[in-house]
């Protein structure tokens, strides 16, 4: 989460989830989201997975969702997450105007 | 069937994790551990696949969140000891663990300092930490207790004015400059990648 001090920038994994978590998913259903979005290119550890899920919680853009009593636990964006996806998205369609203006169209 | 394997692995994790996979390749299922060794039972040949990980810095929810966790994600988990500690009622002061974790007892990390993970092998490599700045926050959890373990002998040296107290540091020493190369690597990936 460090990123997020620098240039206001997310990691790529970090925007992920927070993506995948604008319907209530467990820990494993956030990998499975990841890899099937990426086609495969992004395959998210299941200790890195848990480091940002409880790191996300500590800054309060996700929270647990429902009770969890003999289930597994799972995660929901809050406004503060839908809020920081949202200056993300800015912050990416910026980088690709420069980047197409720059190198054209065609990729 | 079944079979207890007597082995003692020590720190030593990259060998334990290649070991338990070599069983695998085998026919062999760990089934549970003991303080000197494995539980099997007879399985397909190759079907599991195994990684260590040190979970000795975490306080006893840290940990027992951490293997729920990993439980939740699909895999089996063992608690294994590194140390040989036969007390009962022992307790173990690791300055390197986060907080809660510090005084180790037999109710928190004491004699589960780490953690095996097992999965259903499907030809993609296993590992737990996938990003370059997770990677680095699990090598530095590596590195804090070799460090201790190198300094702590300098106190002795120092208030003796005898070198041989520095002796038993240099494996540490050793170990300390292993995780540094590792984690200098990281940080120079870290500069153009995330």
């Amino acid at each position: 989460m460090r990123d997020a001090v620098a240039g206001g920038a997310l990691t790529e994994v970090t925007f992920y989830i927070l993506l995948s978590l604008f319907e209530p998913r467990h820990g494993y259903a956030v990998m499975q989201f990841i890899e099937a979005e990426t086609a495969g290119r992004l395959t998210l550890g299941a200790g890195t997975l848990y480091g940002a899920l409880k790191a996300l919680e500590e800054r309060g853009w996700i929270e647990r969702h429902g009770n969890e009593h003999g289930r597994k636990k799972e995660f929901v964006i809050t406004d503060a997450g839908r809020a920081a996806a949202q200056s993300e998205l800015r912050r990416l369609r910026a980088l690709t105007l420069t980047a197409e203006k720059i190198m054209g169209g065609a990729i | 069937m079944k079979k207890t394997v007597k082995r003692y692995f020590a720190g030593a994790m990259n060998s334990q994790q290649k070991w338990l996979n070599k069983m695998s390749d085998r026919g062999w299922r760990l089934t549970g551990t003991t303080i000197m060794g494995y539980e099997f039972e007879d399985c397909e040949i190759g079907k599991y696949e195994y990684t260590v990980e040190y979970v000795g810095n975490k306080s006893k929810e840290g940990a027992e969140s951490y293997a729920k966790f990993l439980e939740d994600c699909g895999y089996r988990v063992f608690f294994k000891n590194m140390n040989l500690n036969y007390n009962v009622g022992k307790t173990v002061y690791k300055p390197w663990a986060e907080k809660g974790g510090k005084l180790a007892t037999n109710d928190t990390t004491l004699n589960k300092e780490l953690l095996i993970v097992e999965k259903v092998r499907d030809g993609r490599p296993f590992e737990l930490h996938t990003t370059a700045e997770d990677r680095l926050a699990y090598m530095k959890t590596l590195v804090r207790p070799w460090i201790w373990f190198a300094v702590i002998w300098f106190v002795p040296a120092i208030l003796t004015r005898s070198w041989t107290f520095l002796i038993p540091s240099a494996p540490a020493v050793i170990g300390v400059a292993v995780y540094l190369v590792k984690i200098a690597k990281i940080k120079r990936e870290m500069r153009i990648k995330e």
